[in-house]
């Protein structure tokens, strides 16, 4: 594809990067930055998929579009959306910039000993990729390089990075966890007794769209997780698009509905199961007397052709994935917009 | 584009901005659409502009409710003449 414009489209979409970045930062109302710092993610959407890493672009909309702005707005909601400059700070914020500084300038230093962008000859291009490339037919069955890269012969780190999710989800749920509803201090008591149960009249249209909006959402995720072998997606944007319309269940009706049917422990429970199905699967490839997460020994107990046994382990392996990250985004979610109390909230 | 983009940067309110960054979105996925055909591979970016356009609108619901909750809060702050919105 010699003739395509990618160049000049990708110019004017890093100015609008830089550009949406400078104005995020400028802006002294914090919601407004938040939604800004939005359209900051279309963008960089758009240059993933200029670039023709649809995967990374998949991610990019469906963390940055659905769940990123929301996590914020429901912070800001238990905050203040303004700004309050801190008296004395000057001698600080010369420190921080000098940090900033002079990271940048240490990050910046190393750049001339990149290759090239697109540098056929680079180390990576020279003799890893082509092995995927020519292997990934043959070996897992999946035509799409990025699923097998991912979840096959670089199993390891995305293990690691699903637990890193789910590391997060904890941490994120021992910080802002409180016991009881009765955590008075940080905020006056009348404002938690005349907080408005508002009537089931007051969104109506929000409500009905939502609700025949959900069901189109998770079965669209599910396919996204099921499908990542052939298209863009997998266990990760699966599962941050599931958690999405959780999230949407519980802003378009109450914290209160969403969790009466997933009361907060199975939420934990299912967040941890995602790892352990990951683990498992490899554990279960040491017993059956392979490396660990090597799927060609699982071949005699999974449906099948023999050599579809990976193709069939990498699925195992995204199911997983997307359990961890839909239920880390739906209790990261209620954490951050009840305050911790999973009572009520945005 | 353009005349939402201003919009988006110099918005009085932040209203302005959330609708502007909504149209935005939505541009963005005829974006995706056309890059698809000029790869060539449209079934591909289908499927991002598809989870694109139904994550779109959840920035803008939570953005109203976070207001529809404000506003409720603000005359309990000032602690006299609060009414049912």
């Amino acid at each position: 594809m010699p003739s395509l414009p990618i160049w000049e489209f990708d110019v004017l979409l890093l100015v609008l990067v830089v550009l949406f970045a400078l104005i995020s930062l400028s802006i002294r109302n914090l919601m407004g930055a938040a939604i800004v710092f939005g359209a900051y993610s279309f963008m960089m959407c758009l240059i993933w998929a200029g670039m023709g890493a649809v995967d990374v672009a998949f991610t990019e909309a469906a963390v940055g579009a659905g769940v990123s702005t929301v996590f914020i707005v429901s912070t800001i909601y238990n905050t203040s959306a303004t700004m309050q400059n801190k008296p004395g700070g000057l001698t600080f914020k010369l420190f921080i910039g000098l940090v900033v500084t002079l990271t940048g300038a240490f990050l910046l230093s190393a750049l001339p000993d990149f290759p090239e962008w697109g540098d056929s000859e680079s180390p990576a291009n020279a003799v890893v990729a082509p092995y995927y490339i020519k292997n990934t037919i043959t070996d897992a069955h999946v035509p799409n390089v990025v699923t097998s890269v991912l979840a096959d012969y670089r199993g390891f780190d995305t293990l690691l990075e699903t637990t890193v999710v789910f590391i997060a989800c904890i941490a994120i749920y021992s910080i802002l966890r409180t016991e009881t509803a009765k955590s008075k201090t940080d905020e006056p008591e009348e404002e938690i007794a005349v907080l408005p149960s508002y009537d089931p009249s007051d969104s109506l249209i929000v409500r009905q769209a939502s609700r025949f909006m959900i069901p189109f959402m998770q079965l669209f995720a599910l396919y996204v997780i099921a499908h990542g072998h052939y298209s863009p997606g997998g266990g990760f944007q699966g599962g941050v698009i599931l958690g999405a319309s959780l999230i949407l269940l519980a802003i378009s009706f109450d914290l209160k509905f969403l969790l009466g049917h997933w009361s907060e422990k199975s939420l934990m429970l299912l967040v941890a199961s995602g790892v352990f199905l990951y683990a498992a699967v490899g554990l279960a490839c040491v017993f059956m007397g392979g490396n660990y997460l090597d799927y060609v020994v699982l071949d005699p107990i999974l449906p099948g052709k023999g050599d579809m046994a990976r193709s069939h382990g990498i699925l195992l392996v995204e199911i997983g994935v997307g359990i961890t990250v839909m239920f880390s985004m739906v209790a990261i979610h209620i954490n951050l917009a009840s305050n911790g109390r999973f009572d009520r909230g945005l | 584009m353009l005349l939402v983009l201003i919009r988006a940067i110099k918005g009085p309110t932040v209203i302005d901005r959330l609708v502007a960054i909504n149209v935005i979105g939505t541009k963005s996925i005829v974006l995706l659409l056309f890059a698809g055909i000029l790869f060539g591979q449209l079934e591909m970016f289908v499927d991002i502009a598809l989870g694109y356009g139904l994550l779109n609108y959840i920035v803008s619901i939570a953005a109203s409710r976070y207001y529809q909750h404000r506003k409720c809060l603000e005359p309990v702050h000032a602690a006299q003449g609060r009414q049912p919105s």
